[in-house]
This record gives C-alpha cells, sequence and structure tokens, in this order.
C-alpha cells in the first residue's frame, strides 16, 4: 500500500498545511521567547506570534474585540473553564444528549455538588430540535450547552436559533465548536454565543495542545487556574482583565504560532470554499454506499432509512448543506465496527475511527450503542479518489 | 533593539524622536495597540516598559505625543486598553 487514507480528521486533523510546520520551526529556531514576560526581542517576536492567532481567531468567529479569545490547550479545557467557571450549586444548565464527554462528564460532576442538569433528547438521525432545548428551560436555567456539530454524526445543530431563544431568556449560551470551527462559518454576534469552545488542531489545521474560549463577558466566569501572567507582577491577586485573567503561566507559543498559520492559511481560502468541499465529499460517499443494504448509515445522511421507517424526524430529510460536516458514521452487516475498522486498516490503508467516540449517550441516540460505529471524517486534503477507495475497501470486506 | 523594527527601511523609527509612551496592564494590549497604530499609518515602537512610570507589563510603546488625541480614540475603537500616556523624552 502506497499511500495510507487518512479518515479521521475529526479526531485531530492530518496533514497540517505546510506553512504550519513551517511558522513553528521558525519559532524554535529564530524566535523562542516567553510572550508578555519582557521587552526583548524574543519575548516580543513570540507575543505577536499570539496576538496574531488571537486576531484571526477573532477574525474567524466573529469577535470584534480579540481580548475575549483565551487560549487553552483543547476544546476540553475550554469546556471544562466554561463550566466550572460559570455554574454553582442550585444553578441549573440543560445539554442535549448529543454532547461530547468532554461536556458531559464536567456536567455530572457539577451535578454531584448540587448543579441541576436536564438533558434535552436529539432526534434519531442525532440532530438536536431547537424546540427540545426551549422547553427544558426554566426560570432557574444558568446555562444551555449545545454541541455545534455531533462527532459521531456530523449533524449540525440550529445555534442561531438556540442562540436567540437563550439570549432573550438571559440564560448563557455555551456551544462546543471542536467539530465546526473553520469548517462550518460561525459568528458569535450573529448567533448570540456567549461562549464558544474551540479545538485548535482539527478544523483550524493547528498542532495538538492548541484551543480555546471565547468569553463575551469574562465577567460571568471564575478562572480554573490562577498564576503569573507577566502582568500586574507587584500584587499576588490575579488580574481582573482579559485574557490574562485565564491565562496563568506560560502559553504553548509554538503551538499557537502554528495555530496561526493554519487560520492564515484557511482564512485565504475561505470556510465556505472547505465547506463546499466537505459537503462534495459527503455527497460522493453517500452515492457509492446508498442502496446497499449491507451498510447502516447514521445522522442525516440516513435519510433513506428514515424515509423507509416512516420516521417523524423531518430533520434528518434536509439536504440543506451546511447540514452535515465532513463526518460520515456507519456500520456493514455482520461485522463488528472494530473489526471492520482493522480490516480497513490493516488491508487497505484507510484509517477511521471505531466505537463510541467518546460520546456515549449520543450513540443510544442513534442507535448503535453499545458497538458503536465506523467512522469516516475527513478534511481539506482528502480528494475523491481517497474517498472511492475507502468506498472500493468498505464492499470488499461487506462482501465477506 | 527588536529586530522587526528594521524589516523594512521605510517603517525604521528612530524610537528616540518618540515622545509619548503608553503603558498597558497586560502585554495583549501593547501588542495589540502597535498593530493596530502601523495598520493605521502611525509610528509605534515597542520599548521595555520604563519602570519608573509603570510597573504593570513588560512592554510600553513610544509614540508621535503630537497625535495623542488621534491614537487614544483610534485605541477606544479598537478595544485597546492602557494603563495612561506620558510625555516621557527618550534621554
Amino acid at each position: 500500500m502506497n499511500r495510507h487514507c487518512y479518515f479521521d480528521n475529526a479526531a485531530t486533523s492530518w496533514p497540517k498545511p505546510r506553512e504550519v510546520i513551517k511558522a513553528m520551526e521558525e519559532y524554535f529556531s529564530r524566535g523562542g521567547g516567553n510572550p508578555g514576560r519582557s521587552g526583548h526581542g524574543k519575548a516580543i517576536g513570540a507575543a505577536r506570534d499570539v496576538l496574531r492567532a488571537r486576531e484571526l481567531l477573532a477574525e474567524i468567529f466573529g469577535v470584534r474585540d480579540p481580548s475575549h479569545v483565551l487560549f487553552t490547550k483543547n476544546a476540553t479545557e475550554a469546556l471544562n473553564l466554561a463550566l466550572f467557571g460559570c455554574l454553582r450549586p442550585g444553578d441549573h444548565a440543560v445539554a442535549t444528549s448529543m454532547e461530547h464527554n468532554s461536556v458531559m462528564r464536567p456536567l455530572n460532576l457539577l451535578a454531584s455538588r448540587g448543579v441541576e442538569l436536564t438533558v434535552a433528547a436529539a432526534l434519531p438521525s442525532g440532530v438536536v430540535p431547537p424546540e427540545a432545548v426551549f422547553k427544558e428551560v426554566n426560570a432557574n436555567t444558568r446555562l444551555v450547552a449545545v454541541t455545534h456539530a455531533s462527532n459521531v454524526t456530523g449533524a449540525v445543530n440550529d445555534v442561531g436559533r438556540i442562540g436567540a431563544f437563550c439570549r432573550s431568556r438571559g440564560v448563557l449560551f455555551l456551544v462546543d465548536a471542536a467539530q465546526t470551527a473553520g469548517v462550518v462559518p460561525i459568528d458569535v454576534e450573529r448567533d448570540n454565543v456567549d461562549l464558544l469552545a474551540f479545538s485548535g488542531h482539527k478544523g483550524l489545521l493547528g498542532p495538538q495542545g492548541t484551543g480555546g474560549l471565547y468569553v463575551r463577558d469574562g465577567d460571568v466566569l471564575e478562572p480554573l487556574m490562577r498564576g503569573g501572567t507577566g502582568s500586574l507582577s507587584d500584587r499576588e491577586i490575579q488580574p481582573d482583565f482579559l485574557p490574562d485573567r485565564f491565562e496563568s503561566g506560560t502559553l504553548n507559543v509554538i503551538g499557537i504560532a502554528g495555530l496561526g498559520a493554519g487560520l492564515a492559511w484557511l482564512l485565504k481560502r475561505g470556510v465556505d470554499a472547505i465547506m463546499e468541499h466537505d459537503r462534495g465529499l459527503l455527497e460522493l460517499f453517500v452515492e457509492q454506499v446508498r442502496g446497499d443494504e449491507r451498510f447502516t448509515l447514521y445522522g442525516p445522511a440516513g435519510r433513506e432509512r428514515f424515509q423507509k421507517t416512516g420516521t417523524t424526524d423531518t430533520h434528518a430529510l434536509s439536504e440543506g448543506r451546511g447540514a452535515q460536516t465532513g463526518v460520515l458514521s456507519l456500520n456493514l452487516a455482520g461485522q463488528s465496527p472494530s473489526r471492520a475498522g482493522e480490516l480497513l486498516d490493516r488491508e487497505f490503508g484507510v484509517q477511521t475511527r471505531i466505537g463510541l467516540h467518546c460520546a456515549p449517550r449520543a450513540h443510544k441516540t442513534i442507535g448503535s450503542f453499545p458497538d458503536g460505529t465506523v467512522r469516516f471524517s475527513w478534511g481539506p486534503f482528502v480528494r475523491e479518489r481517497d474517498v472511492l477507495r475507502a468506498c472500493r475497501a468498505l464492499r470488499e470486506i461487506a462482501g465477506r | 533593539m527588536e529586530k522587526g523594527v528594521f524589516k523594512k527601511k521605510k517603517d525604521w523609527v528612530d524610537p528616540a524622536s518618540l515622545e509619548g509612551v503608553v503603558t498597558f496592564f497586560g502585554s495583549h494590549h501593547a501588542l495589540r495597540a502597535e498593530n493596530v497604530m502601523r495598520k493605521n499609518g502611525y509610528r509605534a515602537v515597542l520599548i521595555p516598559g520604563p519602570r519608573e512610570i509603570s510597573p504593570n507589563c513588560g512592554v510600553a510603546l513610544r509614540f508621535d505625543f503630537t497625535k495623542k488625541d488621534e491614537v487614544m480614540s483610534l485605541f477606544s475603537q479598537s478595544f485597546v486598553h492602557y494603563e495612561e500616556i506620558h510625555r516621557y523624552p527618550a534621554k
């Protein structure tokens, strides 16, 4: 096998643009300072790398003041900062049945400490109907947490409608954009998002160890950590201004330098163009396996199955662009996901992610618990011929 | 002296010719201030923050003090939070 087909971009994107590697190399070979810790050239150079990435993140998410974009080591840390930062015993929080464990595990711990938690049910297609969230919001609700797109099905949720509702009720709206940052347009102003958690190493094409949180109003959050920030060094209390209040300790500057280069690459092409590319590959993939009884497709792409069963899951029938990211979960008749994944990798060089994808409740929602699914996820460097090769491999395995 | 200042000859600024100094609470705002000033055609040079002016963040910004009012309004439009603006000629 001369080339591997990498179909696990929803876990981490690969390859990265050449510019990302170059920026990281540049930082280590010529830069190398600690931002905000001094006034010499290396410190200022590092601070420029950090500022550049922060400003590009602000641009991509429609944030007016870049100081409201906070760096974390990944989306999980950003979600923990958001959830532990604003929920107190007695508060009510609403999540959905499509949330990842990075949301559910912190929330369940908070629930054991006196936060009241309600989980709104998604449809079997993996789409969260906004009404299912609205009906759970009460006078005591402090926060609504919704994944922008499921990491299992790729189903994209209508965050604009949920955001408008939350704002009108004075409820904080947290969006988990781990799967959508860089692949589905997001605008925190238009969509009334109060907290946006994102990963730097997936759709934004940066290296691992990067991620962050947008916060509309820093006063609603307590920091997870306190420590040195390079500012107010004469005082032993945490600064109260952004971003320093939430960024204690030395940042992952080499990673952030790479992330900045990934963002620049992305903005040059445009998130819309990436979305079109992903959508095109999804249509090709579905066309290849559709109608073949040996495959069960999940998510909005599985709409034929929903039509057959006469379901009222109308969201699953929508064919609109932007309804599903470059993620497709499926199962093969007579093969466990783990066996299928192993064969795909070993015999065909097709690398997927199998199992439960850290989202057990999402698999329960779509009917694939406890075995899970085989998940294919692509990105800007996956080509049509890679999809065709993956589908050939699938047909061959299914024939056994 | 920071390398970036000399990158392009036409951008070169002698910090000693700039009599204004802005101090900041945090480095994000200092760097952002430099960025928005340069984008808008104002001369700006980051310098190690003079201790006698501010103990807060490591860097301050030298600029043309005669442009003080314009620069202040640019800062507020661009969400740049600064600590103080001083007239502080280089020795």
